[in-house]
């Protein structure tokens, strides 16, 4: 190419385009680029995740940071929940049916299914996704990420592996303890409010659930807690200069997390439903 | 010239379909001072990061003794990056460890020295730039002088043979500026590293005691010494160097 016709492609290129098929053209472009970019990170982190140095210390202080510290704030919400849950369950059976008889399944089908490992995942993403994704963004803007390059450290080993592997551990305890939970509060409020005792809310849960579904919760608890720190750190990795920039990063990566959440949620449950 | 450390052969950058550079050619010596100058926003750090392997030009080659900056990948390209060091505009000083720690840290992480080496080497370090009392202090809790000495320390703590100095002086008084640059100089005649340093200030760049090159418009015009650069037949470069409003620049563009 001559430099003259280089220089109208650059020019064309920097020209915003009218026509909608050009916006929506560029815009999808763009998201792609996202896509792609979004594999290419978490492929990386994966791949120096499986490989030494594992530089464990920094990840039992994440693993503590993550599961310890939002242990009681996950306990608090997801108990909540379940006993709403069985309440309004119980509510609407007596409406429909005429008896709740099939209360305890329902709501433990609902539990170890959706409810105990979403929610714990979204809490995750508020409480953890949103503060590592404006430490990163801090640290980008301050050109602390560029210092880590320049003494040569990968800021994908040092920053985000560490959190990686911390959440995805995280994410399979706390889903099961928040899946314990859950059916223990529904059981409490089953044998105060709705007149059952604790053997025949356990024998009327065991007709719909087993051990398989607090596994398959588990393996959704692993599996949303890999999304998170690499959402994060992704968005933080592209923030822009200042206090906007790093707020919008933050922004950016709760919901991109959150959507992830139920995307994931929505395949893994899928895929489960062919394992029964 | 010595043999060149490091050579900008065509080098081109564009960014979201803008030409930023275009057919960047210069080298610098080893053991070389180098001053960067040019109006603000024309892209002197950008130049910078390129050196440093931190941007990567979308044409050309960027040679370090010798070898391919922008092709060399992995372990190679690892081994190349750690014989340079780099302060940055902001510092980029780890917020939640200790001026001492900050030194530390490239010790420990890519070095993984003893901890009597740790200690020691961190020792001479401040001590070097002057802060040593400081050491236990969080770098938020030290002056804007004091943070760009713990940056040079750090920045030297690998002992690289090429730093970086990108605006050393930015944000300080005159006369904390001038101890800036007197301790590149004297710690460049310590270590006999080679130098390359943004400034925007004629006195500071003299004092460097190098060549200077200036970035205009996507070019990087070597300019010579400090006596050369004053008589220097381009006209963005006079205007530039003797601060004039009437000129080819524009205040504030692009």
């Amino acid at each position: 190419m001559n430099e003259d016709a280089s220089t109208a492609a650059e020019s064309l290129m920097r020209v915003p385009p009218s026509d909608p098929a050009s916006v929506i053209g560029r815009q999808l472009i763009a998201w792609f680029g996202h896509v792609a970019d979004f594999l290419a990170l978490f492929g990386q982190t994966l791949g120096c995740a499986l490989t030494p140095p594992y530089r464990a210390r920094d990840i039992m202080r994440q693993f503590h940071f993550v599961a310890n510290e939002s242990a009681f704030i996950i306990v608090f919400c997801v108990s909540s929940a379940a006993m709403v849950t069985i309440i309004e369950a119980s509510f609407h059976m007596k409406l429909v049916i005429q008896n709740d008889s099939m209360v305890p399944g329902f709501a433990a089908l609902l539990i170890l299914r959706e409810l105990g490992s979403v929610v714990m995942a979204l809490l995750i993403t508020s409480r953890v996704g949103a503060g590592l994704a404006a430490e990163v963004g801090s640290m980008q803007v301050t050109e602390q990420v560029d210092a880590l390059r320049m003494l040569g450290i990968d800021p994908v080993r040092f920053i985000v592996v560490p959190r990686f592997v911390a959440c995805v551990l995280a994410g399979f305890v706390l889903s099961i303890i928040a899946n314990v939970v859950c059916v223990y509060c529904a059981m409490l409020v089953s044998t105060l409010k709705l007149g059952y005792t604790a053997g025949s809310f356990v024998t009327a849960m065991r007709a719909f659930v087993d051990l398989r579904d607090l596994a398959f919760a588990s393996i959704k608890g692993a599996a949303f807690g890999a999304v998170i720190p690499v959402f994060s750190c992704y968005h933080g990795f592209r923030c822009k200069a200042g206090a906007e920039g790093v707020g919008l990063a933050t922004t950016n990566s709760v919901v991109a997390t959150s959507v992830a959440i139920i995307v994931i949620d929505f395949v893994l449950s899928y895929v489960f439903s062919y394992l029964y | 010239m010595a043999s060149a450390l490091i050579e900008f052969k065509n080098v081109g950058l564009s960014f979201d379909g803008e030409l930023l550079f275009r057919d960047v050619n210069f080298a610098i010596a080893k053991g070389e001072a180098f001053a960067i100058i040019g109006p603000s926003g024309q892209g002197k750090s950008v130049v910078v990061k390129m050196m440093a392997g931190l941007l990567e030009p979308t044409s050309g080659e960027i040679l370090i003794d010798g070898e391919n900056l922008v092709t060399l990948r992995g372990k190679e390209r690892e081994r190349l990056l750690r014989r340079m060091g780099m302060l940055f505009q902001k510092n980029a000083l780890f917020d939640s460890l200790t001026v001492a720690e900050n030194v530390a840290f490239p010790l420990r992480e890519v070095q993984q020295a003893s901890e009597a080496e740790v200690e020691e080497a961190v020792r001479f370090y401040l001590d070097s730039v002057g802060i040593l009392h400081a050491k236990d202090l969080f770098p938020d809790e030290i002056s804007g002088g004091m943070q760009k000495r713990l940056g040079i320390a750090r920045a030297l703590a690998l002992k690289p043979e090429i730093v970086f100095y990108d605006d050393p002086t930015a944000g300080l008084d005159p006369i904390t500026s001038r101890k800036i640059i007197q301790l590149i100089v004297d710690l460049r005649a310590e270590h006999g590293s080679t130098v390359v340093a943004i400034t925007n200030d004629m006195n500071r760049a003299r004092q460097l005691g190098g060549r200077i090159a200036m970035v205009v418009d996507g070019e990087v015009i070597v300019t010579g010494d400090h006596a050369r650069t004053l008589a220097h037949s381009d006209p963005r470069v006079r205007q530039f160097v003797r601060g004039l409003l009437e000129g080819p620049l524009t205040a504030g563009s692009p």
